[in-house]
């Protein structure tokens, strides 16, 4: 059963399909983002034209960031390291396309419902009931490939990185149904403090059991094949997998420390958020002690820097994430552009950075020729690093602006002028970025296409 | 009424957990992990790194000017705030 048998050789449509899905919903995701910064800096620039309004522009941003850009992206990895990881082929490479074309449809949907104005009004959980299915329906179908897949496996052993994505996948599936309040198709909602509870939980669950266990697993299955080492500890990494699972479900309270939900449920978001450090650790010390004298080997590979990168943003993001659930701290650090910052280390940081390294790490592997552009990719890299860096220090200034002035009893319109400058630095990191992403679909579709490089 | 579902979806949770996490204990999962360090390391050869060649000289000049111009558009429009930050 351990026979190292090579798996039959495939042209990873499924893995190629999420890999352009990504690519062209980054440049979508990003141009809205840069559109609601503008906005922002000039708020009359679209006053006439209802369906660019910032409230529609930004939880588009928002959804196709997470489910057109970042989860495809991590997808496509996902699609070629587990038939690997198990020795065995997909279990359906037919259902993966359907997967793919179904998931492309859905993003449209995404775009055209709230650029018309058809939302629930809930953070993360805008969309209609409708698309809501489309979306749980994606999941399960990547679900099925992928468990079909686990049971024909002829390793009997579950690499670390199965163990994320397959749980990942499910988990979602199920929080997204209830997140969404799906048995209320009407309104998607509860009412009152159970509904914030409810909508919480699932909004920060989104990135705690949908984009970390997926970017682990991409980083898990990156990391030491590109240093040719193996992995420092698996029993560690397991240790980290169900220690994730227990810990981030409780923490979505913490997002309603200022609103009167019961104090058990705080105490127990806030000492969760403080106890994430055991499975961020326990990944972070694995990932770089496998790293450890192996950065030449990781900046030769343009995936590998992508993903190793995205661990270091990981330790930042999850440092902060702990300390800003302590009620002192989140005093001045919620309810604005603070948390702005926090979720643009995070989202593309951490999981953006991991599913584009995933793409590139994977691209010469499934196309069988090198990588379009290395130089783009990099070029690329070095845009998205300073953008996001950027974006984390212009925001956290304008996020204690408003926190100070705001404990201070400051009017809104004194404050107003101050931030202005901070904003108009923001949108142009967010050109910087945008740029980035038209270059990364540049380069993945020539990679896919029109490579004439030589075949490996 | 929503208590129903929150205990349904977190005994359903519990459940399926525990019995994922049995079934790994059961089935070996947790053994022989000094081999399952290097699972990522088996399998395929590495293909060869990107070549220069491929990529078209033209090309190159087209998309470095344009990454350039995005990036002066960025900078121009961050200076031209900075020198009028105090008129607005």
């Amino acid at each position: 059963m351990t026979d190292p048998t090579p798996t039959m050789p495939t042209n990873y449509p499924t893995a190629k399909g999420f890999c352009l899905t990504s690519a062209f919903w980054m440049v979508v995701a990003t141009s809205m983002g840069l559109l609601g910064a503008t906005e922002l800096i000039a708020p009359d620039l679209t006053e006439n034209v209802g369906w660019l309004v910032f409230g529609r522009i930004r939880p588009i941003h928002v959804n196709l960031v997470l489910f057109g850009f970042v989860t495809p992206g991590l997808l496509a990895a996902a699609f070629y390291y587990v038939p690997k990881l198990l020795r065995t082929e997909l279990y359906s490479e037919k259902l993966g396309v359907i997967t793919v074309l179904a998931w492309n449809f859905t993003m449209v949907f995404v775009v055209v419902s709230l650029a018309l104005g058809y939302t629930q009004g809930r953070e993360y959980a805008e969309m209609i009931w409708p698309i809501d299915m489309l979306i749980v329906g994606g999941f399960s179908l990547v679900f099925v490939n992928l468990i079909m897949t686990v049971a024909r496996r002829k390793e009997p052993i579950l690499y670390v990185s199965v163990w994320y994505v397959c749980a990942g996948i499910v988990l979602t599936a199920v929080t997204f149904c209830l997140g969404n309040v799906i048995w209320r198709p009407n309104t998607g909602s509860l009412v009152g403090i159970p509904d914030a509870i409810l909508l919480w939980f699932y909004g920060h669950n989104v990135f705690g059991l949908l984009l970390t266990p997926l970017s682990a697993g991409v980083a898990y299955y990156v990391i030491p094949r590109a240093c040719r080492a193996p992995l420092y500890s698996h029993t560690l990494s397991l240790f980290g997998f169900w220690s994730l699972l227990v810990v981030y479900t409780h923490i979505g309270t913490h997002h309603l420390l200022q609103v009167p939900v019961p104090t058990w449920l705080k105490v127990i978001s806030i000492v969760d958020s403080v106890a994430m450090v055991i499975p961020v650790m326990a990944f972070l010390i694995n990932i770089w002690y496998t790293a450890k004298g192996k950065l030449g080997e990781i900046h030769a590979d343009i995936g590998a820097k992508f993903v190793f990168t995205g661990t270091i943003m990981y330790f930042f993001v999850s440092i902060q994430g702990s300390m800003m659930a302590l009620p002192d701290v989140q005093r001045v650090t919620h309810f604005n552009n603070w948390v702005v910052a926090h979720a643009h280390v995070g989202v593309l940081g951490f999981a953006g950075m991991i599913a584009l390294g995933g793409i590139y790490y994977i691209l010469p592997r499934i196309t069988g020729r090198p990588l379009y552009s290395r130089f783009l990719a990099d070029f690329q890299y070095w845009m998205i690093l300073i953008g996001v860096i950027g974006f984390t220090v212009v925001l956290t200034i304008v996020g204690l602006i408003q926190g100070n002035a705001w404990l201070n009893g400051e009017t809104v319109y004194r404050v107003l002028p101050e931030m202005h400058v901070y904003y108009i630095t923001r949108a142009s990191l967010g050109l910087m970025i945008f740029s980035s992403a038209l270059m990364g679909l540049y380069n993945i579709v020539r990679s896919i296409f029109f490579n004439t490089g030589e075949i490996s | 009424m929503y208590f129903p579902y929150f205990i349904t979806y977190m005994a359903l949770g519990f459940a399926i957990s525990l019995a994922v996490f049995f079934w790994a204990l059961k089935n070996g999962q947790f053994k022989d992990q000094k081999r399952a360090r290097f699972l990522p390391l088996e399998d395929e050869h590495e293909p060869s790194a990107a070549k220069i060649s491929t990529f078209h000289r033209y090309e190159a000049y087209v998309l470095v000017l344009l990454a350039v111009a995005g990036l002066a558009a960025s900078g121009a429009v961050l200076i031209f705030a900075l020198l009028n930050a105090n008129g607005a």
